[in-house]
């Protein structure tokens, strides 16, 4: 697995501290704090934990990431990650098991098509090699918002003006306020 | 099948290995050997082995038990078993180690300190 060329792995007893930057994947099995900057896929394993401000492509997470993770593609936490931090992905998978705390911006968020199932349309579950386009890092505020006059062919609910524009915003906003106190701990 | 997999890999089975693509700012300190084929600056202190491979450059104060260049460091080694310097290797800087071994080919600029008592 551990090819010799083009994989790095931090083995379980190394601490690295400052900042580390490369264009190739990276497996962190022990412990790295400062800044981490990759252009490929950051692995941090079940014994691994990065005390980092991390930007990478990819980034699995099944053992401990604290700081702010970036990523252009995607961010997963496995059933062993664990995670505190804000995320800023187009991809984010939490798998069952997980724990996390913190903010998701996954860029551009279409709320207008509000049926769910436009939803798993538009974002697929699986992972592809889609390449979508590097993030425009906007949360939802793009002008999209105001066209959801045509959406006709819904079953009319009772109360008309209950928009349930708030896909992710429950669990995003508790997750903020919780934040707030871990910041100010340090 | 599964035999031929076997050797592929002489040194990056447990151990920790900086890819040749991967710069490192800071420092690093560990108990296990770590080969180095990117650039690290700034401080490597192990208990074990270090090997900076041909593609390796080092700016830092290397600290550990033993040491092996055959790429750039530049900065101080000091070393509680042994320094090798290999043939294609780089190196500025005052080495200390109990062992040192410089092969033909080694291009060194620095002290060397065996820790020897002058008069014996």
């Amino acid at each position: 697995m551990a090819s010799l060329d083009g994989s790095t792995i931090i083995g379980e007893s190394i601490l690295i501290s400052g900042s580390l930057a490369g264009d190739e994947d990276l497996t962190v099995r022990g412990r790295v704090e400062g800044t981490l900057t990759l252009t490929r896929t950051l692995v941090v394993e079940p014994t691994g934990m990065v005390k980092a401000e991390v930007q990478v492509k990819n980034c699995v997470i099944a053992g401990v990431v604290v700081g702010n993770v970036t990523a252009s593609e995607s961010v997963e936490i496995t059933r062993e990650g664990r995670m505190v931090g804000d995320i800023a992905a187009p991809r984010v998978i939490i798998v069952d098991g997980a724990s996390f705390r913190g903010r998701i911006d996954m860029g551009e968020v279409d709320v207008g098509g509000e049926r769910p199932v436009a939803r798993v349309e538009a974002r697929p579950a699986v992972r592809p090699a889609v390449s979508r386009p590097a993030m425009t890092a906007r949360p939802a505020s793009a002008p999209k918002a105001p066209e959801p006059r045509r959406v006709e062919e819904r079953p009319a609910p009772p109360a008309a003006p209950s928009r349930p524009a708030v896909p992710p915003a429950p669990v995003a906003m508790g997750a903020v306020k919780r934040k707030v106190i871990v910041k100010t701990k340090k | 099948m599964a035999g031929i997999e076997k050797a592929s890999a002489p040194r990056s089975g447990a151990h920790t290995v900086i890819g040749s693509s991967i710069v490192i700012d800071g420092e690093i300190s560990g108990d296990e050997d770590l080969v180095i084929q990117g650039t690290v600056k700034g401080r490597i202190s192990l208990k074990e082995s270090l090997y900076v491979e041909s593609s390796g450059v080092i700016e830092a104060d290397i600290e550990t038990a033993n040491v092996e260049v055959s790429g750039q460091v530049t900065g101080n080694i000091a070393a509680s078993d042994k320094v090798e310097l290999k043939a294609d290797c780089k190196v500025v800087g005052d080495i200390r180690a109990p062992r040192i071994l410089i092969a033909d080919g080694a291009v060194f600029k620095g002290n060397v300190d065996m820790d020897v008592k002058a008069g014996k």
